[in-house]
């Protein structure tokens, strides 16, 4: 696979919370249908980099361009669907068929008293089927599983046909045979779609034959383009805080 | 029962409650469901500062009302979002210093008399034309925002950072949506007073939620329960010389309690 378009381009990304360095230098690019994953230790600020990414959190300095338009003046976010860390804990009480959810991802793309026209009910319904939930569609979210939940929050990101795709450990509280599902998924809609998937995870070996590189994040950020690099990455270990897992990372190609 | 619409001021009151409930019940649940019910508590105390200066001023107390309210609104938005500060926190700050501005300016004027009281726990005797006519125009308005706004309220409701990843304007729509509560609740203090509207807001829709049902379902069980408990209240009210806004928020409890009882699992 060629990656040539770069649709994410962070240079030189600081941030600092009352003078403490959270990130430092951080420089990356990522390219058009790659898979990236994103590992480090909890407090190592994998999140906190996603935030930014999002325009949740302002860098204390650094450029981020999205689609090469810098963040700031970047409008097009149905481009990019995310599903948070809270994705499977769902207050059951919230009043959400798994439809009502699944059409939120079309909000920004529809204009304001517009109804439900029949492309926003074929993007949904496309997104659905995809994630296998379309049977679902009538039940209240707060009466599904995790696993269920879990795939009803991609659909929903799914929904405006994002070319990028940014998941920020969705797994919490998700049985592991639904994990296994959810991987499948991610990497079909890598190979298939050519969706750009940038996943924070700590199961980094159930889905190494899957991502194209890795990016291990502790204050400073060190990208691994190669499994033996990544094996022997001496500085990795000592940024992640303990011994890299035996991983088999496919080579990034330009 | 038909004797009560006989009175000029009972149709008044019918029509501006009739208003209220709808109001009151639809921005209701976009304020349960963000978790923003002491909200509509403090906007009415501040909402009170509104009528005192009203009243001292020799000024339309409904029209000072709103205003108050909305300055309010944005002043709670703008501490919720620029400070470090818990949004329950600021509600509760907003809400006793705005009672206890209220109550200065009242005795500062002369002005502690029926027509606070009328505003404190609600009066339908007290309902004018004019009030009427106001009720209806600002309540058209803010019942068009809601309507407009309404996709994205939701998604805000259900995951504000989500939805901000989306595109959908959370600042602005906060700021908007809080402006309108502030309006609607400006608005009932006449009706049902400054002390009960919060509950006219929430209950409703708390009761809805125990039913379980999607969104746009809920917001029409709460619109139910609200006409029912203005109109049974009122009624009540009529009959047996009771204040207008008590006896609503009891009929709106004894709904919450069915519900609640009902939906029991």
């Amino acid at each position: 696979m060629k990656f040539t378009v770069p649709i994410l381009d962070v240079k030189d990304l600081n941030f600092e919370v009352k003078g403490q360095s959270i990130l430092s230098n951080i420089s990356f690019e990522i390219f058009s249908s790659e898979y990236i994953a994103i590992i480090g230790p909890n407090g190592g600020g994998k999140t906190t980099l996603i935030r930014m990414l999002l325009g949740l959190d302002k860098p204390t300095s650094g450029e981020i361009k999205i689609f090469g338009k810098k963040l700031e003046d970047f409008k097009k976010w149905y481009k990019i669907g995310y599903v948070p860390q809270r994705a499977s804990h769902v207050d059951s009480s919230f009043p959400a068929t798994v439809l009502d959810i699944v059409k939120m991802g079309r909000t920004s793309q529809r204009g304001y008293l517009s109804s439900f026209s029949e492309e926003d009910k074929q993007f949904v319904q496309d997104a659905m089927l995809k994630m296998d939930v379309l049977d679902l569609s009538d039940k209240m979210i707060g009466t599904l599983s995790g696993g269920q939940r879990q795939r009803v929050m991609i659909a929903r990101a799914l929904a405006s046909k994002p070319e990028i795709l940014i998941l920020d450990e969705p797994n919490t509280g998700v049985d592991m045979v639904s994990q296994k599902r959810f991987y499948a998924l991610l990497k079909q809609l890598n190979r298939d779609d050519g969706i750009t998937i940038v996943f924070i995870t700590h199961d980094i070996g159930v889905i190494a034959d899957d991502i194209a590189r890795l990016f291990t994040i502790n204050q400073k950020a060190i990208i691994c383009n190669d499994p033996k690099q990544t094996l022997s990455c001496q500085e990795m270990s000592e940024l992640y805080g303990i011994d890299a897992h035996s991983l088999h990372v496919h080579k990034h190609e330009h | 029962m038909l004797e009560m619409f006989s009175y000029d001021f009972m149709q008044r009151a019918f029509v501006a409650g009739i208003i209220i409930a709808v109001l009151a019940s639809v921005s209701g649940t976009f304020v349960v469901l963000r978790r923003y019910s002491m909200i509509s508590e403090t906007l009415a105390h501040s909402a009170l500062v509104g009528v005192a200066v009203g009243l001292v001023a020799g000024l339309n107390p409904l029209w000072m009302a709103v205003v108050v309210a909305i300055l309010s609104a944005w002043l709670i938005e703008y501490l919720r979002s620029e400070f470090s500060l818990y949004s329950d926190a600021v509600l509760a700050i907003l809400l006793s210093g705005s009672l206890a501005i209220a109550v200065i300016i009242v005795s500062l004027g002369g002005a502690f008399n029926n027509s606070l009281f009328s505003y404190l726990f609600g009066s339908i005797l007290s309902v004018s034309s004019e009030d009427v006519i106001t009720i209806a125009a600002f309540g058209t308005v803010a019942l068009g925002i809601l309507l407009i706004f309404s996709k994205e309220l939701y998604f805000i409701a259900y995951d504000e950072e989500v939805a901000k990843t989306s595109g959908v304007k959370v600042k602005l729509l906060n700021f908007l949506l809080v402006s309108v509560v502030a309006i609607i609740i400006a608005l009932s203090i006449r009706v049902v007073g400054s002390l009960l509207i919060g509950a006219l807001m929430v209950i409703p829709t708390i009761s809805a939620l125990q039913f379980r049902v999607g969104f746009l379902k809920t917001v029409l069980i709460s619109l139910v329960f609200a006409l029912v408990s203005v109109f049974a209240g009122m009624t009540l009210s009529f009959y047996f010389s009771l204040p207008s806004g008590a006896t609503i928020v009891l009929c709106v409890l004894f709904i919450f309690i069915v519900s609640l009882i009902a939906n029991k699992r």
